[in-house]
């Protein structure tokens, strides 16, 4: 890029400035939906190589955002106007927030003379969106533009990965002002903690060492540090066997010898056992200890002393009373680990438990659509290709994290800590414009499907090749399964009623629908979707699939 | 166990930071029993003194959620046996032949200062202690108190 000699202070608005810093940072994409107050920065945006993608719903175009982050492993950028722009990003900030994915939101606002009016299209972005972002802030001098969105960068992708928001007032976009681009990111008040603390690290591994029933606990903080090389390396070493969270796909193979399973409320349970009861010390890693998966935080791993490594100090003791807190980059700790126990031995000669993949992954036959489920999962996961796999929220997502188990479609993007209901749609999509060339696979269900379906349209305007796979019960099948656990399956609003073709709403969006009603079309027809260079979607009959089944295992019938 | 706990926070005086504080406070169930904020002598710099209820992991997960916000710079605990603090309170009073003698013993009593009469009200600033000023209250319920606030605690460790 040949730049002009005096580029370090030029008069331009703040919109080209704030288009320009976007380059410098190499952004390549970005998701947004445009209005009054960020028109600015689309007229700048005519001249750049930014790519934009235009969702149809600002929570489509930062769902987009998320999972572009999520495979691309930097910030995601997304670009809304004001007031309802604004709002209905709201969702899409939390659930970032919580799984921790680093996104720079840009967004416009009045003009500076008009805030506080209750002018048109005018919301207090920055108090409504302070809880779910890691930081925001309102930009209300020009020369703020540049050095602000640097930060923002810096912050969403540093230390415990985040949210970051940036107000743009219209009239600070449009105005002229000699911007300066050539500032270094300087917070006083920000300086993420990468090493872990050297003495803590022995303490730990000392405990390890002593220990009779060592386990590892990880989440998805090892493929945010993209420390999963070192993470194996370190089990492999040291013996120690380990069990995941909803959010820790994708990092060890569902047969791995040292895998014992996934915990939480939808876990195996010899995970939950072994976390709970068996271990004697539990080395907790890139994980926030939820309530989802801790369950009780009074009896998490009640009979063990507790290791917890994690990159944000907050996270350590806030609901399980840790004995050896490490603050730190999960990468660089497990570096220091790895070579401390190739020079000292932790001296477990096996691991006291291996996975019985046997037991843990065979369900017995139910009349339920689980079974369904399973075999759709176990199917998907026989194609051995590359694929970006999304889910949405519900039984689906639960099954899913159990049965798709081919790593080359993992890790899983998953809305774990908000559970977002029509994040799976919008974020398959953002993972195909992660490039590298890799088709997109969206599983959903007949409710999560709905909250976002407009976004099907973009992946028919690009192209992209994806593939929807609607489990469709008809209904909502986990408030059903929570209806029928503890409101003594009184079933109230779970019908969905068979009121929606999604084939043929698949194909008036200009994509191809797919309908499978037995059993053994289901690998089939995943393939011939796949292959189909169109946006597809296949919608999974979960009731007649259920009664095929039990047809096919009914030697009689047969 | 639950008690009062008094933290300091150092932090950059920049748009929105009260309500940053105040924000996180609400959010997470912190219960501030008074909040007093100010600039300090460095410029851009501002101080706040947060009067909290809780036990020592409330008040851990306090220090450390407020230092996960940008702006905020430090966090300190105040202990009892390691900082000063200070209260200020300003108290309007009915001051007539009746009151004059009871009010002017109060005001010798407590060191307080006599800041403006108009119109038969006269205006006291009192300091110092908390529980200094809790017993000037308590005096104050003799008295025709016309008005009155308090700041909350303002507080500082002690040595370098």
């Amino acid at each position: 890029m040949s730049e002009p000699a005096n580029i370090s202070q030029a008069q331009m608005t703040g919109a080209q400035a704030l288009v320009k810093t976007l380059e410098m940072l190499e952004v390549d994409t970005i998701f947004g939906y445009p209005g009054g107050a960020n028109l600015p920065i689309y007229d700048a945006l005519r001249n750049s190589k930014i790519q934009h993608i235009l969702a149809r719903h600002e929570q489509g175009a930062i769902h987009m955002a998320e999972g572009y982050a999520r495979i691309m492993g930097k910030p995601g950028v997304c670009l809304a106007t004001s007031g309802p722009g604004v709002t209905n990003l709201i969702t899409g900030l939390a659930d970032a927030y919580l799984d921790s994915i680093p996104l720079v939101v840009i967004t416009g606002q009045i003009p500076r003379a008009l805030i506080g009016t209750d002018a048109f299209q005018e919301v207090d972005c920055i108090n409504i969106t302070m809880p779910v972002t890691k930081h925001n802030e309102l930009i209300f001098e020009e020369e703020n533009v540049v050095p602000s969105l640097k930060a923002a960068f810096y912050i969403a992708d540093s230390g415990r990965k985040g949210p970051v928001l940036l107000d743009f007032p219209k009239d600070v976009l449009s105005n002229k002002f000699p911007h300066h681009f050539d500032h270094e990111v300087k917070l006083r008040g920000y300086n993420p903690t990468v090493v872990g603390n050297i003495g803590q690290i022995k303490k730990a591994l000392r405990l390890l060492a002593k220990a009779e029933r060592p386990l590892i606990l990880f989440g998805g903080g090892i493929t945010i540090a993209k420390a999963e090389q070192e993470f194996l390396q370190f089990i492999r070493t040291t013996k120690i066997p380990v069990v995941r969270t909803l959010m820790g796909t994708g990092v060890i193979a569902d047969n791995d010898p040292y895998y014992i399973g996934l915990i939480g409320t939808h876990g195996n349970s010899i995970a939950n056992r072994v976390v709970q009861r068996d271990a004697d010390v539990v080395m907790a890693i890139g994980t926030r200890l939820g309530n989802r998966s801790v369950i009780k935080s009074h009896l998490f791993a009640k009979n063990a002393k507790v290791i917890h490594i994690d990159i944000d100090p907050a996270e350590i003791g806030k609901s399980v009373t840790i004995d050896i807190p490490i603050v730190g980059d999960i990468k660089v700790t497990l570096q220091t680990m790895n070579e401390r126990v190739s020079k000292r031995p932790l001296g477990h000669e096996e691991p006291w438990i291996t996975n019985n993949y046997q037991e843990r992954t065979t369900m017995l036959p139910t009349k339920d659509a689980a079974s369904v489920m399973e075999d759709i999962f176990v199917e998907l996961s026989k194609i051995d290709i590359p694929l970006h796999v999304s889910t949405d929220v519900g039984r689906h997502q639960m099954w899913a994290n159990h049965h798709c188990t081919n790593p080359k479609h993992l890790p899983l993007l998953t809305s774990g800590g908000l559970g977002t209901m029509g994040f799976g749609l919008p974020a398959a999509i953002g993972a195909w414009f992660a490039g590298q060339d890799t088709p997109v696979v969206c599983l959903s269900g007949d409710g999560s499907f709905m909250m976002t379906l407009q976004e099907f349209s973009v992946a028919v305007e690009h192209k992209v090749p994806l593939t929807v796979i609607i489990l469709n019960d008809f209904r909502l099948g986990m408030i059903r399964e929570l209806q029928d656990a503890q409101y003594g399956s009184r079933h109230t609003v779970h019908d969905l009623h068979r009121c929606t073709n999604f084939p043929k709403l698949a194909e008036a969006m200009g994509g191809m629908g797919y309908s499978v009603k037995r059993r053994e079309q289901i690998g089939p027809v995943l393939r011939e979707a796949l292959n189909n260079p169109l946006p597809t979607l296949i919608d999974f009959d979960m009731e007649k699939l259920l009664d095929s089944i039990h047809l096919s295992l009914n030697p009689i019938a047969s | 166990m639950k008690a009062r706990q008094v933290i300091s926070l150092e932090v950059e005086d920049k748009p929105g930071v009260l309500s940053r504080i105040s924000t996180l406070f609400s959010r997470r169930g912190y219960n501030v029993d008074s909040l007093t904020v100010g600039h300090t002598h460095q410029p851009g710099i501002s101080r706040f003194t947060i009067v909290v209820q809780g036990d020592e992991r409330t008040l851990e997960q306090i220090r450390k959620q407020s230092q996960k916000l940008i702006h905020v710079l430090t966090t300190t605990h105040l202990e009892k046996e390691s900082s000063v603090m200070r209260e200020f309170a300003l108290v309007k009073l009915e001051y007539n032949e009746d009151t004059s003698q009871q009010i002017n013993e109060l005001v010798d009593l407590y060191g307080a200062r006599m800041l403006d009469s108009t119109d038969g009200a006269l205006i006291v600033e009192f300091s110092g202690t908390e529980r200094k000023i809790d017993l000037v209250f308590e005096e104050l319920k003799e008295l025709p108190v016309l008005e009155s606030i308090r700041t909350g605690k303002l507080g500082m460790k002690i040595g370098k």
